[in-house]
């Protein structure tokens, strides 16, 4: 059955390279280029899944977390964060904010399909 | 990952990469000047972490790993583990040079390039560690972030890695949430996805990236839908049939918005380029040891883009050499009583229709004396011409091909281009460069330049029964001849005709001459009732056109040449008129170096300056000379720029008064003096029988004396080598000028012997 995923991330570049990878599973995904935006977007159409980049203008990926988790009717939608090397404790924030997972940029495309086949799964 | 969407996430990424790091550079430089808030540290890391991350993803590990170096470093400065110090910006602007350099690479050659950045990233990491840092804040950002060899080996190990830790879940619960809550939030039925798919991009951004391509062909098709609209236009005028009228009329508006609409796309703000400028004069005044305070006005004016291009070299140049030679060093300032931070302002505004860009610096201004000297030794100007040069004049002398402003050659201001072709850069899209100086205090350069070039007024005329548009901004005015005009008001000297404007000599040309039109005869523009001459610009100096007709202003498209016709000097482009039929756009400068009524020499600074020197040094000694008779035996000569004027007084103008020939002129009595009374050989010669009488009007400090000669010859350049000096009253001297003994005219002699009290008048105003 085909889901929403909403891919957050100022780099353009990420953004399309992650729809590209998912257009293909069927589902559909929309774009957002900062947490507020994201935020905004989740508000107005329901999400299933949120990919979101930590360090982004506006609202970071961590606030965003914890602003989704304030919504009753995303308590417990999946949310992914795109971390990286570099900032260790950042995933250990975001795992405090909520998130539910996580994926290391720079990643492999069968590996961002393998999570998100196995987090839409649950 | 396929070959296309890797093509494509490239060209993303080279997009979003290099304006970032645009910015970043601006940042940086803003730290560095204390203008920075909470943000700012942010959004310098941000660049340099999405670079990171996206060269990762799509396999660009080069670039990755050197950003990866720098990202570490940033991020203890963001944390305020580390200070702002000016070595670490250095380091982090060499970062962003280094990083440009692979994206140039890879969107010229498509991979990252050859170059070693070993030593950039151990610059980089050797600044993670602040010196007199204590080892237990040491260890802590290590432990933050990872030593840095640690944290180099494991971005390697990231690349690389492909196990399961690159990806994973917090904890083993559902993640997904249980049916009864998907009850609430239910996904949108599939049908609606379809729909919502095609409106993404509209929800995510509302800003679409156009390739520029796609607007100049936009631009194409509107200057088409212009043209269009033009003929329509002329054939309503023959139409009854208001439905028809109406709709064309309003076809006129639409297209005019249109017009101005897509215009808009293609403006650019003038801060787009002037954002390198802050980088710019901050390397070079570093280098120079010197310091810079650059203030940026009016970033917001916007420009077609194709001017910004065209404009970005010239205002380099222009912007280096206020750095180089406009501001002083500090010591030298201070001395002045200047703060010893020199002050470098640049301001754009729009203003009737152009854009100004003036940028002025505080320093020592242009050494006018110097700048004379400079380019009386390089053969521009006679020491004559420098001497009545006004300020002003002498200043823009620094334009003139082969003149450099350097006395020492700087690695800064090099050996490359002058300021010629900053010059002939600004005027190729039509635009103009003035130079202004307060010795000591400052220099300013001030350059107009028209918003866009795509679509120009001009005036539409006819010559040889064809058409021809002439670009709005070389029109000075026009002139009608009629009657009587016609045929006194134009005047031959040297061969060349010319037009007496205001007391101005005019140097005429005829187009259909220049352009060897059929109808080219000048008896049939001689005979003709009236003489239309177009007064234009080129190269700051004017000259007038003569045409057979003058028709109209139009907007006019511009469309390039052919490559067959990109060699003829004389066009600048074509244009479709309103009846469908093309005219050719006349290219003014080009006509006039053609016609030699500029320098012709306006390409030469791009010579070698050497080669420059060794052509103009014969030309040293080179003058202009007036030649003229007192009866045909004779043959005299004066230097022209001792000549005001040529005049033709009619006899009956002569008035006498305390036994003088004296005649009104420019509401001055201008005194008289008949050459011929005062040399010894041409005595007896009446030059006196000529009516009108043919008067050289010499001036010295306002005051005017009219010199009667027989006839007025020719004009000449000669190198003046005086073979035989004469010890005779009222000559210098003779001189073989064009293989014929000339004798050189005294004429301050002879005008201090008519009337002794002339100098000392003079002396004493």
């Amino acid at each position: 059955m085909s889901k929403t995923i909403i891919t957050v991330d100022d780099a353009v570049t990420i953004r399309k390279m992650v729809t590209f990878t998912l257009q293909p599973t069927g589902h559909r995904i929309l774009e957002a280029g900062d947490g507020v935006q994201a935020f905004e977007i989740i508000q107005k159409q329901p999400v299933d899944l949120i990919l979101t980049d930590i360090n982004m203008p506006n609202m970071d990926g961590i606030e965003l977390t914890r602003q989704i988790r304030t919504l009753p009717a995303y308590g417990r939608t999946p949310i992914i964060l795109l971390t990286t090397e570099s900032e260790p404790n950042k995933k250990a924030q975001g795992k405090e904010a909520g998130a539910s997972g996580w994926i290391v940029k720079p990643f492999q495309q069968d590996q961002l399909l393998a999570l998100v086949s196995k987090v839409l799964q649950n | 990952m396929n070959d296309e969407l890797q093509q494509q996430l490239i060209q993303d990424l080279l997009i979003e990469s290099f304006e970032g790091l645009e910015q970043f550079d601006q940042l940086l430089l803003d730290l560095e000047k204390g203008n920075s808030d909470g943000e700012t540290l942010n959004k310098i890391f941000r660049v340099i972490h999405t670079i990171k991350g996206t060269s990762g993803c799509i396999g660009l590990t080069k670039i990755e790993k050197v950003a990866h170096v720098g990202e570490n470093l940033l991020s203890l400065v963001r944390d305020g583990e580390l200070k702002v110090s000016s070595d670490r910006i250095s380091a982090l602007l060499t970062l962003s040079d280094a990083l440009r350099e692979m994206l140039t690479s890879l969107e010229q050659n498509g991979n990252e390039g050859t170059a070693d950045y070993e030593p950039l990233k151990a610059r980089l990491q050797a600044l993670q560690y602040s010196e007199g840092q204590e080892s237990e804040s040491l260890q802590a950002s290590s432990e933050a972030v990872g030593s840095p060899s640690d944290s180099k080996e494991k971005s390697e190990d990231s690349v690389a890695n492909e196990g399961n830790e690159a990806f994973g879940l917090f904890d083993s619960e559902p993640v997904s949430p249980p049916e009864s809550e998907k009850a609430i939030m239910p996904s949108s039925p599939p049908e609606a996805a379809g729909k919502e798919r095609a409106s993404k991009a509209s929800v995510s951004e509302s800003v679409v990236r156009v390739g520029v391509d796609q607007l100049d062909k936009l631009m194409n098709l509107v200057g088409e839908l212009v043209l269009a609209r033009n003929q329509i236009l002329q054939h309503t005028n023959q139409i009854e049939d208001t439905t028809v009228v109406n709709a064309s009329q309003r076809l006129n508006l639409i297209t005019t918005e249109l017009q101005e609409r897509v215009m808009k796309t293609r403006m650019q703000p003038v801060g787009n380029i002037w954002s390198k400028f802050p980088r710019i004069v901050r390397d070079l005044a570093s280098d120079l040891g010197k310091q810079v305070e650059l203030v940026m006005d009016g970033q917001e004016t916007e420009l077609d883009r194709t001017i910004i291009e065209a404009i970005k070299d010239p205002l380099t140049h222009i912007i280096r050499n206020a750095v180089d030679h406009g501001l002083e060093a500090p010591e030298a300032r201070v001395v002045e009583g200047k703060p010893g931070k020199g002050l470098l302002m640049l301001r754009a505004f729009h203003e009737g229709g152009q854009v100004n860009i003036e940028i002025t610096d505080d320093g020592g201004g242009i050494h006018i004396e110097r700048v004379k000297q400079k380019a009386i030794k390089n053969g521009l100007i006679s020491s004559e011409q420098a001497q009545r040069m006004s300020d002003r004049e002498a200043c823009n002398l620094i334009f003139s091909p082969g003149f450099s402003t350097a006395e020492r050659v700087t690695n800064v201001s090099g050996r490359g281009v002058g300021m010629d072709v900053v010059k002939t850069n600004i005027e190729k899209i039509g635009g103009s460069v003035d130079v202004s100086t307060e010795p000591g205090r400052s220099t300013s350069f001030k350059i107009k330049i028209p918003l866009t070039l795509a679509i120009i007024p001009a005036l539409i005329i006819t010559s040889g029964r064809e058409r021809f548009a002439i670009p709005q901004v070389n029109l000075v005015e026009l002139v009608r001849l009629e009657g009587e005009q016609v045929r006194s008001g134009i005047e031959t000297i040297y061969g060349a005709p010319v037009y007496r404007l205001r007391g101005d000599l005019l140097t005429l040309l005829y187009l259909n001459k220049e352009l060897q039109l059929e109808s080219c005869d000048a008896d049939t523009v001689a005979s003709s009732e009236v003489i239309n001459i177009v007064v234009v610009q080129a190269d700051g100096r004017q000259f007038g056109l003569v045409v057979d007709e003058v028709n109209d202003t139009e907007e006019i498209v511009v469309k390039p040449l052919g490559k067959q016709l990109k060699g003829l000097s004389f066009f600048a482009g074509a244009t479709i008129m309103g009846d469908g039929r093309v005219a050719l756009i006349l290219d003014v400068l080009g006509l006039a170096q053609h016609a030699h009524v500029v320098s012709e020499t306006r390409d030469a600074g791009l010579l070698e300056e050497e080669e420059m020197r060794a052509n103009t040094s014969d030309l040293d000694d080179k003058q202009t000379l007036l030649l003229f008779n007192n009866g045909e035996s004779s043959r005299l000569a004066i230097p022209l720029d001792m000549v005001a004027r040529l005049e033709e007084i009619g006899k009956d103008k002569v008035e006498r008064t305390g036994g003088q020939e004296v005649v009104q002129y420019r509401g001055q009595i201008m005194p008289l003096i008949r050459v011929s009374d005062y040399l010894s050989s041409s005595a007896g010669v009446d030059e006196a029988s000529n009516d009108p009488l043919q008067v050289v009007v010499y001036s010295e400090h306002g005051r005017s004396v009219g010199l009667v000669v027989g006839a007025i010859n020719d004009i000449v350049e000669e190198t003046l080598t005086v073979r035989r000096e004469v010890a005779q009253n009222g000559l210098l001297g003779s001189a073989v000028i064009q293989d014929r003994v000339t004798d050189l005219l005294d004429i301050k002699g002879i005008v201090n012997s008519a009337d002794p009290s002339f100098y000392k008048d003079v002396v004493n105003a």
